[in-house]
């Protein structure tokens, strides 16, 4: 990988192994590369602990989105998820356990995928991209048994509300749907951009992070990152942050969000924003944490460089791990 | 420690480790561990040591020659007092050592509480943590709180909205009493017009019928005459 390549490379999606050990990214090469983080944590780590341990090509197009599950790692690239076993990858072995393909309308073009979410109660696939439509797999058969509809341009972000068992997605056309996951049929639409105190013209009204903890959620892009009360289908807080923002988490009793811009923000519930946490990246795409495992309690981010931040302490960098 | 209780241990003591046969058969390794400890007690030979070694060598000559009685009583003191100032010394050092002894169980000791203090101090840290989890958790549901207090109090309060309603129902009252009074009015109104309007048609008609009657009475008369 020449010198251009790591200057143009984007990180886009990130995944933490179920052991909590090992942290997978993938970029805008279709690249997924494994970092081990208890070499990169441990007192005696080196440049060569902060080196993926395994890196391959596993799309043609960029992976926009990685998922873990017990036992797999589900990468999603131009049309087509793929599974990858972590006991295998740790073993460095790369061939995929399966790859399948949601089925599209026309097979004229094949559009990205965007999210993908795992519906624990009934342990589905749900994934959301290009076609405007939100497909819904079973995870033993492999069979596609649902489509949702009703987004009338591109799926850019899913998420999942456990104790109503409803899907969420937020789209290209700036609407928020909440579906039941049972019955597969919409339930609200929140168009985030009619309201006055969130929306921002100048951006456009694109919905790109959506989070939900109970009854509050979470979504940003175009819009102003706001908080809302899903009971009363309000917008309770703006956070006035300046750019577009890519991802937000519920953390403890923080929000933490990566957008446009070299920081990580944390804001309160109440709307205001209380640290901005620099970082080496120009603006930020993912952030995860990893909260599986209590040794290697991290945040990591990735966005429009070959680094990605680690921090320890969530208050400052740590270091960086590099493609 | 070579040190020994008695004069006659001492000397025999000594005697074995210069080589002399009147000790038992003494193994190599043990005559070394014996010279390392003597050079590490007093190598210089300016101390204890070298004054047992003066004090064996004059009680030896005081026995051996033959001195005046004023002589032999002076030397017998000088010996006297040598012995005092090793026994001195010795006690000297047994006190050291039981002062060693005493200040060792002291660190123990304060190795102890040192150990106490730390894990006491690993369990507050471990509370401390449960507490800023409790208060981070209560921090946030204040926070929620106030967000949605906040969108609550932006829509208008319960009671006056009541009380609005409620006036605005005595007047949609009133007003419908008022129309209705009125409609009754226009209804009597109406009716009385026609009363009027119908009795004066009729009175028209019968003046009518009247002039009729009579311009037929005179054109029969008329007709009566001519025939």
């Amino acid at each position: 990988m020449g010198p251009v390549e790591l200057l143009h490379m984007s990180v886009f999606s990130q995944s933490f192994s179920p052991c909590g050990r090992f942290l997978a990214a993938g970029n805008n090469y279709g690249e997924i590369a494994v970092f081990s983080l208890s070499a990169a944590l441990s007192p005696d780590a080196s440049e060569g602990s902060q080196k993926p341990i395994l890196n391959f090509t596993a799309h043609d197009g960029p992976v926009f989105s990685l998922l873990s599950t017990d036992t797999h790692l589900l990468s999603a690239g131009n049309g087509e998820i793929s599974a990858w076993s972590w006991a295998e990858l740790i073993k460095k072995n790369t061939k995929a356990a399966w790859t399948r393909k949601p089925n599209y309308e026309t097979s004229l073009e094949i559009p990205e995928i965007n999210a993908m979410i795992i519906n624990p109660k009934d342990n589905s696939l749900t994934v959301g991209g290009g076609d405007n439509n939100i497909h819904i797999m079973d995870m033993e058969t492999g069979i596609f048994k649902s489509v949702l509809k009703g987004h009338t341009d591109y799926i850019h972000c899913l998420c999942f509300k456990e104790r109503e068992g409803e899907i969420l997605s937020g789209g290209e056309d700036g609407a928020v749907r909440i579906w039941d996951s049972r019955t597969n049929r919409p339930v609200h639409c929140i168009e985030v951009f009619k309201y006055e105190e969130c929306a921002r013209p100048q951006f456009g009204k694109w919905i790109s992070c959506l989070a939900t903890d109970s009854d509050w959620m979470l979504c940003g892009g175009g819009p102003s990152l706001s908080l809302w009360h899903l009971r009363s289908m309000s917008p309770t807080s703006v956070f006035p942050l300046p750019g577009c923002q890519r991802e937000a988490v519920f953390y403890q009793d923080l929000i933490m969000s990566v957008g446009e811009g070299p920081n990580v923000s944390h804001c309160l519930h109440g709307g205001t924003v209380k640290a901005q946490i620099p970082c080496s990246p120009s603006s930020l795409n993912t952030l995860a944490l990893n909260l599986k495992n209590t040794e290697h309690r991290v945040m990591t981010v990735g966005g429009s460089s070959h680094q990605i931040d680690v921090f320890t302490n969530f208050s400052y960098r740590a270091f960086s791990l590099s493609f | 420690m070579p040190f020994c209780e008695s004069f006659e241990q001492l000397g025999r003591f000594h005697n074995s480790l210069l080589g002399v046969s009147d000790a038992p058969f003494v193994p190599k390794g043990f005559l070394n561990e014996v010279i390392r400890k003597r050079l590490l007690i007093d190598g210089d030979g300016a101390g204890d040591d070298r004054r047992i070694n003066v004090l064996m060598k004059s009680f030896s000559k005081w026995c051996h020659s033959n001195f005046s009685p004023e002589e032999g009583f002076s030397q017998y003191q000088r010996m006297l007092t040598s012995l005092a100032q090793c026994e001195f010394s010795m006690g000297k050092t047994l006190l050291v050592y039981n002062m060693n002894l005493k200040e060792m169980e002291n660190y123990e000791a304060i190795y102890a509480d040192i150990e106490t203090s730390i894990t006491s101090a690993h369990e507050k840290i471990a509370e401390c943590k449960k507490e800023i989890q409790r208060a981070k958790r209560i921090r946030k549901n204040r926070q929620e709180y106030d967000a949605l207090a906040r969108v609550i109090k932006q829509h208008p309060d319960r009671h006056e909205t009541l009380k609005q309603l409620e006036a605005l129902d005595k007047e949609l009252q009133q007003l419908s009493h008022i129309k209705e009074n009125v409609e009754d009015k226009l209804e009597l109104r109406k009716k009385q017009f026609h009363v009027l309007l119908t009795t004066i048609q009729e009175l028209q008609q019968t003046l009518e019928n009247d002039e009729k009657m009579d311009s037929d009475d005179t054109q029969e008369s008329l007709m009566d005459n001519g025939d």
